[in-house]
């Protein structure tokens, strides 16, 4: 498995890219594509990984993530795109470049972090178990600082990403039972969360969330 | 019926109802409703029983357990089910805005009956993924309860609720990997089964459980609506129809609290009594102190409501982090908040379908329009606030000593503080509401349901409050050793 550490960097490499772009673009096109290529990427995580041999649940489970992430959920929330007819994120609550300087901290911060973890698992390549983390800050990030409903379902689907990279490296085993549930329910709240943002799009024109915002105290 | 099969008989009974109510019509969805919630009720009273007689009760090789603590959750599950169930047929009942069109019973139906199952699935589950898989369901099957009747409010509400939990749950997710990372020796496959992880030879990693615990109480607590990130839960159940409110209220928040609790053990195990008991006393106190503030300032009679749950949610988890004491006050709290908040929400909701408005100075002179649900109102914003003889009264005495006991002073002045400053707000807001000049609305009555589901709710916090029977202690008692140690 000598081309293990080679192929995973080259894996974290082009996903800290993807993320990179999704901080920069305001097109709402392009950030699904750039969502679709990192899940592909992604998925490939456990099968690589894995060094106990190639079984055909982890290619079951990894082939079922590129046909969700890859090709399914970006179908979704394109389709949407095109319902709702909103192509740009317009005025974001932080700007493009803000956001890429946030990336670049959050890269230093994820870096420390997966330092400070992997001592206590050591058994996870630490280039992606720092990844795991990147891609959560940058999830999260998406979602508080975008004010399009679908890049904030981009956002959460990148924090999806960064789960999925997590429990492949560090859980070895887990009953294919629990991982189908979970990717059962990213499925189902794609779906939801589409549902919803067709929903609020009809009623308010726009998916604009900074429009929803007269609840308060 | 033996424990196995009646853990599986819950699970297949709400499911199946749920199916049924696809293809009902509107009226027989309704009646559905609480014939499944009361067939719950009993399937896990049986299983209280069962437990409690002849210790836990697992099904399906492992999958399933339950202990005595979640067999008095699934219990206060299906006593919540009903009387909501109950409530929502004399909720719907009535025309207008607030009545159902053939499709939105049909939906209302699956995704009440659903969100049953989904918290059933998390209460019997073993493995903590699959109770994962259960919290996550709950938030996509409730999120459509909420914008039931589609308006920009709730279309707002229901937006905040699905991002903001579905957020919050994946966190717990991160945690449940890494508390299942934590484990020494590799349990393998069973490494998310609880049973396993919380056998004393099980050895764990002290810095991924740190890990795993704060992810937890955040990703769980989220849900669970506890200070500073309850942000949902205010307009979550300000918009929901009531009887979703109620439910919500009544034992959703609790559903999060329950899997956060599963979670304790097994930290306490790994570092030692205090981490896991200091975080659920701090964030059990700043709830509190949050709730309070924002229930000063409430003009709306159903934010107030939801408030009270922030606040109750947090003295619920304060109790948990008080020691085994505190733990057995926290139980019984969880039972009296249940009956006590779904009470308040019928009222609130039945009240405000009439006025039109949900604005605590509009809703005026309730008892002189329509006692049984001026009653209703009066009963449960006193009880809610703590006042004798009602048992929350009890449960927060209990939970007084409990602080005495364990020496947490600060925390007991601030909990006194907060009480009091609840205590006078609601007082002020309540004797408006029941007793001012009715204002523009005519009186009525509700038939024989709204009776039943008002009389039972006021019994039982009346009579908890007054007497324990002595099996109930000793439940109690059983659930609070599964996860706090032995009095």
């Amino acid at each position: 498995m000598s081309a293990m550490p080679a192929l995973l960097a080259v894996i974290h490499s082009v996903g800290l890219l993807t993320c990179f772009a999704l901080l920069g673009t305001s097109r709402i096109g392009a950030c699904i594509r750039f969502l679709s290529i990192q899940g592909i990427l992604f998925s490939l995580v456990p099968v690589i990984a894995h060094d106990d041999g190639l079984t055909l649940r982890v290619l079951l489970l990894a082939g079922a993530n590129i046909g969700l992430k890859g090709v399914i959920f970006p179908a979704v929330l394109l389709h949407l795109r095109t319902r709702a007819g909103f192509h740009r994120e317009v005025e974001p609550f932080v700007g493009f470049v803000a956001s890429i300087l946030f990336g670049v901290v959050a890269l230093i911060v994820s870096l420390t972090l997966a330092r400070e973890l992997h001592p206590a698992l050591s058994h996870a390549p630490f280039v992606m178990l720092q990844a795991a983390i990147f891609l959560v800050a940058i999830g999260l990030f998406l979602i508080v600082s975008r004010r399009n409903a679908l890049i904030q379902i981009v956002g959460y689907l990148v924090i999806e990403n960064g789960i999925f990279v997590l429990g492949a490296i560090t859980v070895v085993e887990t009953p294919l039972l629990v991982e189908l549930g979970i990717l059962l329910d990213a499925f189902v709240a794609v779906f939801v969360m589409g549902i919803a943002v067709f929903h609020i799009s009809r009623e308010f024109g726009m998916a604009d969330v900074d429009r929803l915002n007269t609840l308060r105290g | 019926m033996a424990p196995g099969y009646a853990i599986d008989a819950l699970l297949f009974v709400a499911v199946v109802g749920a199916l049924a109510c696809l293809v009902a019509q509107p009226r027989p969805v309704l009646a559905m409703a609480i014939a499944v919630s009361a067939v719950e009720l009993g399937l896990a009273a049986s299983l209280w029983v069962a437990v409690l007689a002849k210790g836990p009760a697992t099904a399906e090789d492992e999958l399933f357990f339950v202990d005595a603590f979640s067999a008095f959750h699934l219990v206060v599950l299906g006593l919540v089910f009903l009387l909501c169930s109950l409530f929502a047929r004399i909720y719907f009942a009535d025309d207008g805005e607030h009545g159902l069109t053939k499709s939105a019973a049909r939906r209302f139906g699956a995704l009440w009956l659903g969100s049953l199952a989904a918290m059933v699935l998390v209460l019997v589950s073993n493995n903590l993924g699959v109770m994962w898989v259960g919290m996550e369901a709950t938030t996509l099957l409730t999120a459509f309860l909420i914008s039931l009747h589609p308006n920009r409010l709730s279309l707002e509400a229901m937006w905040k609720y699905l991002l903001i939990c579905s957020v919050g749950i994946a966190f717990a997710f991160i945690g449940t990997i890494f508390a299942a990372a934590s484990v020494q020796g590799g349990l393998g496959a069973d490494a998310l089964l609880w049973t396993r992880l919380a056998a004393p030879e099980t050895q764990f990693d002290p810095t991924l459980m740190t890990f795993a615990f704060v992810f937890v109480l955040v990703g769980y607590g989220t849900k669970a609506g506890l200070a500073p990130i309850h942000s949902w839960l205010p307009d979550a159940h300000s918009q929901a129809p009531a009887p979703v409110s109620a439910m919500f209220s009544g034992f959703l928040l609790n559903t999060a609290l329950y899997c956060i609790l599963r979670y304790v053990p097994l930290v306490r195990h790994a570092l030692g009594n205090g981490f896991a008991d200091h975080l659920l006393v701090f964030f059990g106190t700043l709830s509190i102190l949050v709730a309070a503030g924002f229930i000063v300032f409430q003009r709306d009679a159903k934010r107030l409501l939801a408030y009270h749950s922030v606040e109750h949610l947090g003295i619920i988890a304060l109790g948990y982090g008080l020691g085994p004491l505190g733990t057995f006050a926290a139980l019984f709290h969880t039972l009296n908040h249940s009956i006590c908040k779904a009470l308040a929400f019928f009222a609130v909701g039945r009240l405000g379908q009439r006025f039109g408005s949900h604005d605590m100075h509009v809703l005026s002179g309730a008892v002189r329009l329509t006692p049984l649900w001026g009653f209703a109102l009066l009963v449960s914003i006193l009880a809610l606030i703590g006042v004798a003889p009602f048992s929350i009264f009890m449960s927060e005495y209990q939970l007084l000593r409990a602080a005495v006991g364990a020496g947490a002073w600060l925390v007991l002045t601030l909990f006194l503080f907060a009480s009091s400053v609840v205590f006078i707000s609601a007082l002020r807001h309540l004797i408006d509401m029941s007793f001012g000049d009715p204002k523009g609305a005519l009186p009525f009555r509700d038939g024989t349901g709204a009776i039943a589901a008002v009389a039972v709710s006021t019994g039982l916090l009346l009579l908890l409050g007054l007497w324990m029977p002595s099996w109930f202690v000793v439940a109690l008692g059983r659930a609070a050793a599964a996860v706090g140690g032995r009095l």
